[in-house]
């Protein structure tokens, strides 16, 4: 217990101080939990590790929560892992229920934040072991089970499926990386956009303009009609938040932290898959999913408590095999470098107070967030209340700013902003569905990457079906999930006996 | 009318905030150098040692120099680029030997430093790059995964292809073709991507040795053999030289004297003419080639100093550096040659 | 029959041209989706537009001209214009700074409907406080490079 005497007040105060930086962070659209750790990192050197990594896991924790403030809100989220809250979120304030979703995800957030620092605590090394089980093959079947949630998700499964491959297309475009192990060679591009794609849209800049942006335009094209971003909005009216919401949730809660914790472990299958995944499950398996994507709770829960479970998980593989588990544990790698640090698989045993430190600080650090956030969110709820030429403008603004910083200053990352906000507008226009597509664009990368590089190891397509019983056991759950989804399908065709005559897609009814 | 106020009112707030911006620029050092001064590196990461060591260099310099400087993690393409337009100096880049090894083994994106960029001061080496193999392997040495080669066994060898994870790759199959002749295509390489992937694959038992480094292969070193994720060292590419300046702690629990087992001569690659491979890896400063060379001169100089007064070596030696200052002119001379004699060998295996 | 399952299945990749091996599976795969599409949604719909059930998407609606291309353009210029200012200053983010400024301010006007003096005032405001803090903040005390 010697590294009780390591905790001070000060160590307390840059706990609660990062979760509040990192909650800001998270809540602006285009800001990220990893680039507040980014640009605090350099403060840690004058820290030293101890109080350092209290200040940055303050931030990861706080900036993977802050996301859900857009994602619920302005429909944007704020962070890439927020993706899925959206979904079930802004439906929900859209029906005046915007305090509740953030209630329901504060808690999510936090019961998916403590389950996994549990997770981590106890199963860290052993969990990494079970971790390098994974190879490239296994990897690509999680991706591939993730991409299966395009076909529950969208409203018309041709059209999904069709959008969520033109995402996958447009994530190959750009070199195939070095850094993958990839050749280095462009594709799907002129020459003369050579030097502007060649590494291809990142990811942050075409999630804000794709989600951001188009809605500004969609809102322009009719005039920006009310002066509130929503009239109606009345916060702190219509259902009420109470503990109810989460009854008969448990499993959901606790799987949904489970799958959040696991996906964090998989060094390169991308926390963005965590709360896809966590969501495509509670999809299949609840009895009663059909009001998921319409302002389900149940939705939120998934997705909240998924992503927030993600830090225990990503901090695994980075604590017990010296491997980042996801971008913001990337930078985080840093801190211990800097202060001359080794990480790996000796680093528990060797580093038993800083580890003891860390697992008090992610702690702390979901506490803290969970009373910032549940007692700030009748304040923060209010943000709809700016008139939109207010507020507007500052979106745009602050979706450059993030745009332009998250690779640390790249211009034609803020106009892939405007790309993708114009083509996220004709894609709702010709009533194809966003979701689908950013799921496709998010994960069609590392899709790639695991398929190619298992048949160049292996030769052979028969390889996925008989690496391990973990392929196996992954290829059912995609089987299942598949078959739910046509089943859950067929059965509302049923009830909705009324056919209507072939329609276009009833376009997402964006405020 | 409301609006020629608005115009007003928006105008000079407009010229008040440029006269403090103009006010702050005069404020700045009197050298060539002025303004803000964004340094941009060749890696995407910043937890990288091209980060840790350009924070150090660019911390020290901005001190000396005073002036406002900021290590970017832009990557090695979107760095040339930046470096390409701007031949003020406020743009300037670091990075390692990556820069003319992505050029030799022709990586798109990449063009010949020596013509496109001036070549400036080198300031310290990353000593760490290995070689390791799985602990139960039975190749208890380079000598032994040689010969194996030359046996005709298949040895494959993960690495990230196109740069400094693929030039020892080249100097081993560049050794086998000298000294087994005709069975260069026993030694195949597996590309891959980062040090994950390339652990990765040695736990699958899809490549027989994987390149890393010390810094970040040592505690899987020190597992214990029926661990499934012990490795062995089997060379480090260094210089004896070179691992002969490193503290004597080492890195971790392996001291300096257990270093220099794996280096030459103790462990030796030939290049031919009873020359032995060795690589270190160097960080320096890449220039436009248009910059004023005042400012050349002028951050040569600091540098020099900065080296004299003996901090930065001792900063750069707890994080597992080896400081290595050499000025622009000696640089750009020791690096081409560096250059020429890795062209040799990946034109050999070719 | 074991081994022509066995041949079917294998798949070799040359690391040369590997790059193009997926895109070329989703190139398929849109295609016949596209096809698809097209049979199964686009030429009912098309049919449907022709009976006057429907309207064509964006050519067929009502659309407020000048806020849409007003916002376009705006955008488009304000992209273009900060980092062509914000290259005389190298670095400092008085890009950013001056031309969102400005941005802020033009938006507002666009977008507001009533332009009370009040209203006016607070989005002369808006737009001189919102760009400076946010400029303070991130490129001050965060040390983030801004164009």
């Amino acid at each position: 217990m010697e590294f009780l005497s390591l905790l001070d007040i000060t160590f307390f105060l840059l706990a609660a101080l990062g979760a509040l930086v990192g909650i800001i962070f998270g809540a602006i659209p285009g800001m990220t939990a990893t680039m507040a750790v980014a640009v605090c990192l350099p403060l840690t050197y004058a820290l030293g590790l101890n109080h350092g990594l209290a200040l940055l896991l303050g931030l990861y924790v706080g900036g993977i929560s802050g996301g859900m403030v857009p994602a619920v809100l302005l429909n944007i989220p704020g962070t890439p892992s927020s993706i899925t809250t959206t979904f079930d979120g802004y439906p929900m304030a859209q029906k005046g229920q915007g305090e509740r979703a953030l209630k329901v995800c504060v808690i999510a957030s936090l019961v998916g934040g403590l389950i996994s620092a549990i997770v981590l605590f106890l199963f860290a090394p052993i969990l990494a072991d079970f971790s390098i089980k994974f190879s490239y093959v296994e990897k690509f079947l999680i991706i591939f089970l993730a991409l299966t949630v395009i076909a529950s998700l969208s409203s018309n499964m041709l059209v999904g499926i069709f959008s969520g491959v033109i995402g996958v297309w447009l994530s190959l475009v750009g070199t195939y990386s070095i850094s993958d192990g990839g050749n280095g060679k462009t594709r799907l591009m002129f020459d003369f956009m050579e030097p502007y794609l060649f590494e291809g849209f990142s990811l942050l800049p075409v999630l804000i303009g794709i989600f951001g942006i188009s809605t500004i335009l969609l809102e322009a094209e009719k005039g920006v009609k009310s002066g509130l971003t929503n009239e109606k909005i009345k916060i702190g009216k219509g259902a009420g938040f109470s503990l109810s919401v989460f009854k008969g949730r448990l499993t959901n809660l606790v799987r949904s932290s489970f799958i959040g914790t696991f996906v964090g472990m998989l060094p390169g299958v991308g926390g963005s898959a965590a709360s896809v995944l966590a969501y495509t499950q509670e999809r299949n398996l609840s009895r009663d999913s059909s009001e998921m994507g319409k302002g389900a709770p149940q939705g939120l829960i998934a997705s909240e408590s998924a992503n927030n479970a993600l830090t225990g998980g990503a901090l695994i593989p980075l604590l017990s095999l010296g491997i980042p588990g996801d971008s913001t544990t990337a930078v985080l790698i840093g801190a211990f470098t800097l202060q001359g640090v080794q990480v790996g698989p000796l680093f528990i045993p060797e580093n038993a107070d800083t580890w003891y430190v860390m697992m008090t600080a992610l702690v702390f650090a979901n506490f803290v967030m969970f009373f910032l956030m549940f007692y700030a969110i009748k304040y923060i709820a209010k943000v709809i209340m700016v008139p939109k030429h207010i507020l507007f403008p500052i979106i745009v603004m602050m979706c450059v700013v993030g745009a332009y910083a998250i690779n640390y200053g790249i211009m034609f990352d803020v106009w892939t902003l405007l790309i993708f906000g114009v083509l996220g507008y004709l894609v709702q226009k010709v009533g194809l569905e966003v979701a689908p597509l950013i799921i496709g664009f998010i994960l069609g990368s590392s899709a790639e990457v695991y398929f190619v590089k298992t048949l160049e190891s292996f030769g052979t397509l028969s390889i996925f079906f008989t690496k391990s019983p973990i392929a196996v056991v992954l290829w059912i759950l995609i089987l299942a999930s598949v078959a739910f989804s046509i089943v859950m399908r067929l059965k509302s065709r049923r009830e909705l006996k009324a056919d209507l005559p072939a329609s276009r897609l009833n376009k997402e009814e964006l405020s | 009318m409301k609006f020629s106020k608005t115009i007003s009112v928006f105008g000079s707030a407009v010229l008040m905030a440029s006269l403090a911006a103009g006010a702050s620029i005069a404020s700045a050092a009197d050298g060539p150098l002025r303004g803000n001064i964004r340094v941009v590196i060749g890696s995407t990461s910043t937890g990288g040692d091209t980060y840790q060591n350009s924070s150090i260099v660019v911390d020290k310099l901005a001190e000396r120099l005073d002036l406002n400087m900021k290590v970017d993690a832009v990557g090695a393409t979107a760095a040339f680029r930046a470096l390409d337009r701007d031949s003020r100096g406020n743009t300037l880049m670091i990075f390692h030997d990556q820069s003319y090894l992505g050029y030799l083994y022709g990586v798109e994106g990449y063009d010949n430093i020596f013509e496109k960029y001036t070549v400036g001061p080198t300031v310290a080496i990353n000593p760490g790059n290995a070689y390791l193999v799985p602990k139960d392997s039975p190749y208890q040495n380079m000598t032994d995964v040689m010969d194996a080669v030359g046996n005709g066994e298949t040895v494959r060898v993960a690495i990230q292809p196109g740069g400094v994870s693929e030039i020892g790759f080249s100097a081993m199959k560049n050794a086998v073709s000298i000294e087994h002749p005709g069975m260069e295509d026993n030694l195949v390489a597996v590309n891959t991507g980062s040090q994950a992937d390339k652990n990765q694959q040695l736990f699958d038992g899809q490549a027989d040795v994987i390149n890393g480094s010390v810094q970040a292969n040592e505690q899987y070193t020190r597992l214990p053999e029926d661990d499934q994720k012990a490795m062995r060292f089997v060379w480090l590419t260094a210089r004896n030289g070179t691992i002969e300046q490193a503290p004597e702690d080492g890195m971790g629990q392996t001291d300096r004297e257990q270093l220099l087992e794996f280096v030459e001569p103790n462990v030796t690659v030939t290049m031919g003419d009873s020359e032995n491979f060795t690589f270190d890896k160097e960080f320096f400063f890449l220039y436009n080639k248009d910059m004023d060379p005042a400012i050349v001169e002028q951050i040569d100089t600091a540098l020099e100093e900065i080296y004299a007064e003996g901090e930065i070596q001792e900063i750069q030696k707890n994080s597992f550096f080896i400081p290595n200052f050499k000025p622009s002119d000696e640089a750009a001379a020791y690096l081409k040659d560096k250059m020429t004699r890795y062209e040799g060998i990946i034109n050999n295996i070719q | 029959m074991e081994s022509g399952l066995s041949t079917l299945l294998s798949v070799s990749i040359d690391f040369e041209t590997s790059h193009l091996f997926f895109p070329r599976i989703i190139h398929w795969l849109l295609a016949c989706l596209f096809l698809l599409v097209l049979v199964f949604r686009v030429i009912p719909f098309l049919a449907a537009v022709r009976r006057g059930e429907h309207s064509l998407p964006i050519i067929g609606e009502s659309m407020d001209v000048l806020r849409f291309f007003g916002t376009l353009a705006l955008i488009a210029a304000y992209f273009y214009l900060m980092a062509a200012i914000g290259n005389l200053f190298p670095y400092t983010g008085y890009g950013f700074l001056f031309v969102s400024m400005a941005f802020v301010l033009l938006m507002s006007l666009l977008y507001m409907h009533e332009r009370t003096r009040k209203n006016l005032g607070i989005a002369v405001v808006n737009a001189i406080v919102a760009p400076s803090l946010a400029w303070f903040v991130l490129a001050k005390l965060f040390n983030i490079t801004l164009p």
